[in-house]
């Protein structure tokens, strides 16, 4: 088959499977992701139905379709949950001349109304105490499916965390989760620590552990919290080294008395740690969160030794989401909310330096945010 | 939903077939594709479960496509490109490519074109779309471990019977078995041939109920005497119909037509018990010679199987959960989580309320504090 035989061959050939994205009709532009745009779209032939489709950018791509597209596919493929965005398809646009026969792929999601960092951000969306409690224990329910299934989840943050209009919570955006195991052979993993947004980022990813597991979700499932009374991230560093020192003087200091084997970390020794930081997660955050449960909770997830944070399914057992008031619906109160609300779409909770960046190198900075050049954390 | 699992019929009816291409000559491109894709990933160090990936990707692939349209070489390297990311052992393009060309001739060579990556980039597109990115494979050799850590009998002989059979479970990623049936029952049709040759008779195995009549009884339901032989059979012919340096063309003769074969007689009795008996089954015997002959001639056949106690499961994504069940423990990787200790900052749980919590209107009921108080009924939160 020549050339010109190929091109007609791929431009005829009706891909069973793999719907033209022509079936879909973009309303919006709702975000970036790890790896593309992402937009709001309608279902042609059900108009009532929304999607989100995430584009697949492999124009800078020398080795073919993305390997992270390849792991988001192959893990929502796996991840079927209440608590985790629902994949309905990939889609393709049809290869032409235009395009050189080469097809444009769209992962395709059940529409989510909001995510939690544009929620946050809107300062008439108030959260009462049981809504609170809804939302961390479907935020601890995703979690302890997807660890249940071995896989790491590896960017926890507001911004990926989506509600839908009746307040179902979905994690979403695995661009960067991979699937782990434990230890074979005695041989620790050797996984990048370059993962999860800075300041959602654990001590010991800090500290250059590559042999590390879900307690780096639960982390980030702490800072979550937290910042569902404070309404913006609690611990915004600008570098790795800032971070550790708002961790230290949150969290108290790192050291082997409260972190045993802490000292073997890579970078333990060239990281400059402050000394004789006491431990204030529950004097700090009680100003905002006033319930006792939920600064016990905070402070058994903001452990500094993974091996001693709670897991999910010990936070999920935790008073806080068994004492009154009790979790409760978000429905009601986000029914008084007509406009979706992205942290995408939203402005910038801090002075925009301060911004949550989507530093993936290669793709464009999100509309206002400023790309902080400091560190550039998606790297594989 | 595309279902992956074809019949005879079926696959003798492929978009190949309909090209002019006939069943004899596409089973030897099968073949030759999916064993090139071994040798070449051999060569590179992929690990089995890549390549075997890799040749499934091969035959979904050309239930949708003529080998006339798409030259097998130049798919054999698509699919281990694609298999090797999936895989988690990703190989650059351009060095598959090159290891590509040192294994083929040169006029196999010409098939990739002018711009061989360019080929393969843009075959990898057709690859994704035809096989739905239904990217995540299971393969025989998980099931096969697992079934031969439950069974019991002496180790050197388990140990021999296993690796004929994971010898045959690498043979038979060059048939279109696993476009017929289940990775389960491939490893189990498998272990009874490696049983049957290597002499290794199974009489008990760990987890024997009253209930099961053979060992696989406990790990598949319905698998008929016909079937295992039928799936035997399949992957014994490869040793039959050619050797590896059979001629290009013309296509090999080929042999007896299907369902002509001599069955593997006196394996198992009336009554359904097994039984040893080597020399009533000489086809079987012969067949073998045949096929241990072939694998010495074979260059780099595939890493051996692991050693006993098959302790060392492959990687994930073995086991991938098909189904989605909690663990009945915690969900932490393995053993009972570490006690939450709190050396220098004791939770003093339930802490005081603070000041004015109540008042302060934030919530409509404080917590009761009262630590007295019994901890409240907690219902499954995971069904």
């Amino acid at each position: 088959m020549n050339s010109k035989e190929k091109e007609r061959y791929i431009e005829n050939f009706a891909f069973p499977f793999c719907d033209e994205s022509t079936k879909y009709e973009k309303v919006a532009k709702i975000g970036q992701g790890t790896f593309g745009e992402v937009f709001k779209a309608r279902d042609k032939g059900n108009p009532n139905k929304y999607v989100a489709m995430k584009r697949v950018i492999m124009e800078n791509e020398k080795e073919g379709f993305p390997i992270t597209a390849l792991r988001e596919i192959r893990i929502l493929q796996l991840l079927k949950h209440e608590n985790v965005v629902n994949l309905i398809q990939i889609c393709r646009t049809k290869a032409s001349a235009s395009n050189k026969y080469r097809s444009t792929f769209y992962l395709v999601f059940d529409f989510c109304e909001h995510d939690l960092a544009g929620l946050l951000s809107n300062v008439n969306v108030k959260f009462s105490l049981g809504e609170i409690k809804k939302v961390m224990q479907q935020l601890l329910n995703g979690l302890y499916y997807i660890h249940s299934n071995k896989i790491l989840h590896r960017d926890m943050k507001a911004a990926n965390v989506l509600i839908t209009k009746n307040g179902v919570l979905k994690l979403a955006d695995f661009g960067l989760a991979r699937a782990f195991s434990a230890n074979k052979n005695g041989e620790p993993n050797r996984f990048t620590n370059r993962v999860v947004t800075l300041w959602y980022r654990p001590p010991e990813l800090l500290l250059g552990e590559r042999n590390y597991g879900p307690p780096v979700d639960m982390w980030g499932a702490g800072c979550i919290m937290a910042e569902m009374w404070t309404r913006s991230p609690i611990m915004q560093g600008s570098s790795e080294q800032q971070q550790l020192i708002f961790i230290s003087q949150l969290c108290g200091s790192i050291t082997p008395a409260v972190w045993p084997g802490v000292e073997n970390l890579e970078l333990y020794k060239s990281m400059e740690l402050p000394q004789a930081q006491k431990r204030k997660v529950k004097d700090r955050l009680k100003p905002y969160m006033k319930d006792p449960y939920a600064c016990d909770l905070l402070d058994k997830l903001l452990v500094l030794d993974p091996s001693r944070r709670a897991d999910s399914d010990t936070a999920l057992n935790h008073d806080f989401f068994w004492t009154d008031p009790m979790p409760c619906s978000l429905s009601n109160m986000l029914a008084n909310h007509h406009q979706s609300m992205f942290e995408f779409l939203a402005p910038p909770r801090r002075p925009s330096h301060m911004r949550t960046h989507h530093s993936l190198p290669g793709t464009r900075p999100t509309t206002s945010a400023v790309q902080d050049s400091s560190y550039q954390d998606r790297v594989f | 939903m595309p279902c992956w699992y074809y019949d005879k019929k079926e696959l003798r009816n492929t978009p190949s077939k309909l090209d002019g291409i006939s069943y004899e000559t596409e089973m030897r491109y099968r073949k030759e594709g999916a064993r090139f894709i071994k040798e070449t990933g051999s060569k590179m160090d992929l690990g089995y479960n890549t390549m075997a990936t890799g040749m499934i990707y091969f035959h979904r692939f050309y239930m949708f496509h003529s080998f006339r349209q798409f030259p097998r070489y130049v798919t054999a390297c698509c699919c281990l490109f694609l298999a090797g990311k999936v895989e988690e052992t990703p190989k650059k393009c351009k060095d598959i490519i090159k290891t590509a060309k040192s294994l083929l001739s040169d006029q196999k060579f010409q098939t990739f074109g002018e711009d061989p990556k360019e080929e393969v980039m843009t075959l990898e597109r057709i690859l994704l779309q035809t096989i739905k990115f239904d990217l995540q494979v299971e393969h025989p050799y998980y099931y096969l471990l697992k079934y031969a850590k439950c069974l019991k009998g002496d180790k050197t002989k388990l140990q021999k019977m296993v690796q004929m059979a994971w010898t045959f479970v690498n043979d038979s990623l060059c048939t279109t078995l696993a476009l017929q049936w289940e990775p389960e029952i491939i490893a189990v049709a498998l272990m009874y041939l490696a049983c049957k040759l290597s002499q290794f008779e199974v009489v008990d195995w760990i987890g024997r109920t009253s209930k099961h009549l053979r060992w696989w009884d406990m790990f598949v339901e319905d698998v008929t005497m016909d079937l295992l032989e039928d799936i035997c059979h399949q992957v014994l012919d490869l040793y039959q119909s050619s050797s590896s340096t059979a001629p290009e063309s013309p296509p090999l003769a080929p042999r007896a037509a299907q369902g002509s074969h001599t069955p593997i007689k006196g394996l198992v009795t009336s009554n359904g018990q097994e039984k040893m008996d080597v020399d009533s089954s000489t086809t079987v015997a012969s067949q073998l010679t045949c096929a241990m002959k072939q694998q010495q001639q074979q260059p780099a056949m595939p890493p051996d199987a692991p050693p006993y106690p098959y302790n060392t499961l492959p990687p994930y994504p073995y086991p991938a959960p098909t189904h989605i069940a909690p663990p009945p423990g915690p969900p932490h990787m393995s053993g009972p989580p570490p006690p939450m200790v709190f050396p220098t900052y004791p939770p003093g749980f339930p802490p005081i309320p603070p000041p004015n919590a109540a008042a302060s209107g934030f919530y409509a009921n404080p917590p009761n504090p009262n630590p007295n108080l019994p901890p409240p009924h907690r219902p499954p939160y995971f069904k």
